[in-house]
C-alpha cells in the first residue's frame, strides 16, 4: 500500500515536472555560443544571446502551430555565400495540414504562398532585438520554412522546404514600412527542396497576408504571463 | 465440521481471487485497446477538459503532441546543407 502510494507521488511529480517543463520552450533551439565556428559568429551570439532567448520564447508562445528546429536560431553563414557572411537565420517547421490542393500548385506557388505568410511576421521577430538593424558585423537574415506534403500510404513523411535569404538593407525598408511583402520578394534569394532533393533557386511573389495575426488555435491559451502581441 | 469449514476457505479464497479481477472477455477488449491514453500526458489533458466543456490548449499540449511524433520522422534537407556554424 505504501509502495503503491510513493509510486502514485512520483507518477505525479513527473508529471507536474514535464508539465511545468514544457511551459518554458526548449533551450536548445538556439546554438550555443561554443559551437559557432568564426569569432565573428561567436561574437554575435554572445551580444544578442538574450534577444534570441527572447525570439525562441515569442514563437514559442505566440505562434504554437510553428516548431522551431534544434539549432534553429542563430547567426549561420549561409553556404552559398562567402566564409565571413553572418546571417541571423531561423529555421521552423509550420504544422499544417498536408493539403492535396496546395501540393498540386506549382512548386513556385506553393513558395509564394509559404514566404508571403511567414517571411515577414518572422523577419518583424528577428529584428526586435535593439541595434540589430544597424549592426555593422550582421550581414543579413534567413529564414527557412518546412512543411509537410500529403503522405503517400505507407510510405514516410516528407517535408518541403524553402530557405530564404535576404540582405540586410530590403529587410530595415520592410520592418520600417517602406517596402512591402512584394518588394522584399524580388530582393530576396529563395532555394527549394522536395524532401532532401534540391528544386535550385526558386522565383517568388509576395504578397500581404494576415494570416499570422489573425490565426489562433483553437482553445489556446498562453501560459500565465505571455502576452502576444 | 472440519470438512465444511475446508469448503469454506475455498469458495472465500476462489471469490477473492475472481472480486477484483476482469473476467476472459474484459481481459479481451482491454487487450484490443491498449493504449486508450497514449501516455500520462494525455491522461492529463482529458482530466483537465470534460466532455461539454470548451477544451483548453497549453503550449505543454502542442508541445508534447510534436514531441510524441504524432506524423513520424519526415524526410527533410539537413541544416548542415544550407548554413555552417
Amino acid at each position: 500500500m505504501r509502495s503503491r502510494r510513493l509510486l502514485a507521488a512520483a507518477l505525479g511529480a513527473g508529471l507536474i515536472v514535464t508539465g511545468s517543463a514544457l511551459a518554458a520552450p526548449p533551450e536548445d533551439r538556439v546554438l550555443s555560443i561554443e559551437q559557432y565556428t568564426t569569432e565573428k559568429g561567436r561574437a554575435l551570439g554572445q551580444k544578442y544571446a538574450a534577444a534570441l532567448r527572447e525570439l525562441n520564447a515569442g514563437i514559442y508562445h505566440c505562434m504554437p502551430w510553428v516548431g522551431v528546429e534544434k539549432e534553429g536560431i542563430g547567426f549561420f553563414r549561409p553556404r552559398h555565400m562567402d566564409s565571413a557572411v553572418r546571417y541571423l537565420s531561423l529555421r521552423i517547421t509550420v504544422d499544417q495540414a498536408p493539403s492535396q490542393e496546395f501540393a498540386q500548385w506549382p512548386v513556385e506557388r506553393r513558395a509564394s504562398a509559404m514566404f508571403s505568410r511567414y517571411v515577414g511576421p518572422l523577419l518583424r521577430r528577428m529584428t526586435a532585438a535593439a541595434g540589430l538593424l544597424s549592426d555593422s558585423m550582421l550581414d543579413g537574415f534567413t529564414v527557412i520554412i518546412d512543411w509537410l506534403q500529403p503522405l503517400q500510404s505507407g510510405a514516410q513523411s516528407v517535408t518541403e522546404t524553402i530557405a530564404v535569404f535576404i540582405e540586410k538593407r530590403p529587410v530595415s525598408d520592410y520592418v520600417a514600412g517602406r517596402a512591402m511583402t512584394r518588394d522584399l520578394a524580388q530582393r530576396a534569394v529563395v532555394f527549394g527542396y522536395d524532401g532532401k532533393t534540391a528544386l535550385g533557386q526558386l522565383k517568388v511573389a509576395g504578397w500581404e497576408d494576415n494570416f499570422v495575426k489573425t490565426f489562433h488555435v483553437a482553445n489556446y491559451q498562453p501560459e500565465p504571463g505571455v502576452t502576444c502581441r | 465440521m472440519r470438512r465444511t469449514q475446508l469448503h469454506m476457505l475455498l469458495i472465500g479464497a476462489a471469490l477473492f481471487v475472481t472480486a477484483g479481477c476482469a473476467n476472459s472477455e474484459e481481459w479481451q477488449i482491454w487487450r484490443s485497446n491498449p493504449t486508450h491514453f497514449a501516455s500520462g500526458d494525455h491522461i492529463t489533458f482529458s482530466m483537465r477538459n470534460k466532455e461539454g466543456e470548451p477544451a483548453r490548449v497549453t503550449r505543454g499540449d502542442v508541445e508534447l503532441a510534436r514531441q510524441q511524433n504524432w506524423f513520424g520522422k519526415a524526410v527533410t534537407v539537413s541544416q548542415e546543407e544550407l548554413l555552417e556554424k
